[in-house]
């Protein structure tokens, strides 16, 4: 797959999308190496389900370390496909969210480039994409494919050897770590600090309850808060 | 096999969660997708604040608490301009560093 296919023909020059391309593979590359444990730990826990090929298909299928620990943790403990799924969509709702947001810089792109980006949607192109001026569409690209090649391939070395690392304690704050500094830079907007600030307080209020009906409240009450305090530019 | 229908189910709706908005080549109301964006920007804090308060280090006492500080002196320095190596390997001292810390005390 060349550059000059995954990238926007009304987006800007080639040269510019090629740049903005490998600019979204470079930027992604921090984050993928601190999403190695997490990675690992859902290797882990894939080489513990009954079925590790279904599990680790996965991690293509569903593309969300989020989701694919929620569902596999619920069809552990014995509560059926249903429950699993109804659990996965859940912790995968904010990927709408997401979506929706990337809309209007994607709406003048082809169907096929479009697909692709919805393909590829995962939480740190996304939010790496909202950062970058210039080429959003392309370095988006960047990151979200370099970013859907190489997580499904850690899984799969986490099937294997997942338990090694995951006794590393403080490794276990690198996502937490990594994501937000993405994320950080981007609050100096006040609509956007005042949402996550409320949607932080949400979070940890909301601690007690599994991932997905926590993460749904957190991105609905932020979402809310940013629309109630929206002014037109 | 009820793992493959798990995957297969949540697969699909994953998909429809992506591509249906993008689906679309009418703009959207500016109004929505920032709502929309700050609404992704809350799941991602929301998800970063779940991993810290339910950090566990068995070799050392007080460990969310240092975990929490570590990581907000991480984001404080990715707010200053930092990138996400550096802020993240500031996060990853400061906790090392503590934990030194607290080692010695006891």
């Amino acid at each position: 797959m060349t550059v000059e296919l995954l990238t926007s023909p009304d987006a800007g020059a080639p040269d510019s999308d090629a740049r903005a391309f490998r600019a979204g593979v470079r930027a992604s590359a921090p984050i993928l190496v601190a999403l190695v444990p997490l990675s690992l730990v859902v290797g882990q826990h894939i080489a513990a389900d009954g079925d590790p090929l279904a599990g680790w298909a996965g991690s293509w299928v569903v593309y969300s370390a989020g989701a694919q620990l929620a569902a596999l943790d619920v069809l552990g403990h014995g509560s059926g496909w249903v429950s699993a799924t109804a659990v996965g969509l859940l912790v995968n709702l904010r990927l709408a969210a997401y979506a929706t947001a990337m809309q209007p810089d994607w709406a003048t792109a082809p169907l096929s480039r479009r697909l692709l980006a919805a393909l590829v949607l995962s939480d740190p192109p996304w939010a790496l994409s909202r950062g970058r001026e210039h080429g959003r569409r392309a370095y988006y690209l960047g990151a979200g494919v370099a970013m859907f090649l190489v997580y499904p391939s850690l899984t799969g070395v986490g099937v294997l050897v997942g338990a090694r690392l995951s006794d590393v304690a403080v490794l276990a704050l690198l996502p937490a770590l990594s994501l937000g500094a993405v994320v950080a830079p981007q609050l100096r907007t006040r609509p956007t600090a005042l949402a996550v600030a409320v949607a932080l307080a949400c979070s940890v209020v909301t601690v007690a309850l599994p991932s997905g009906p926590s993460f749904a409240l957190t991105g609905t009450v932020g979402g809310v808060v940013a629309w109630i305090c929206w002014r037109p530019r | 096999m009820t793992t493959w229908l798990t995957v297969l189910a949540i697969g699909l709706g994953s998909v429809a969660l992506r591509a249906l908005p993008l689906l679309t080549t009418r703009r959207l109301p500016e109004r929505l997708t920032a709502a929309a964006g700050a609404g992704g920007m809350s799941v991602l804090v929301g998800f970063s604040a779940r991993s810290v308060l339910e950090f566990g280090d068995p070799s050392m006492p007080y460990a969310a608490p240092v975990a929490v500080v570590s990581v907000v002196i991480g984001l404080v320095a990715a707010f200053r301009g930092r990138g996400v190596l550096t802020s993240t390997a500031v996060g990853l001292v400061a906790y090392v560093a503590a934990a030194g810390a607290i080692g010695a005390v006891r």
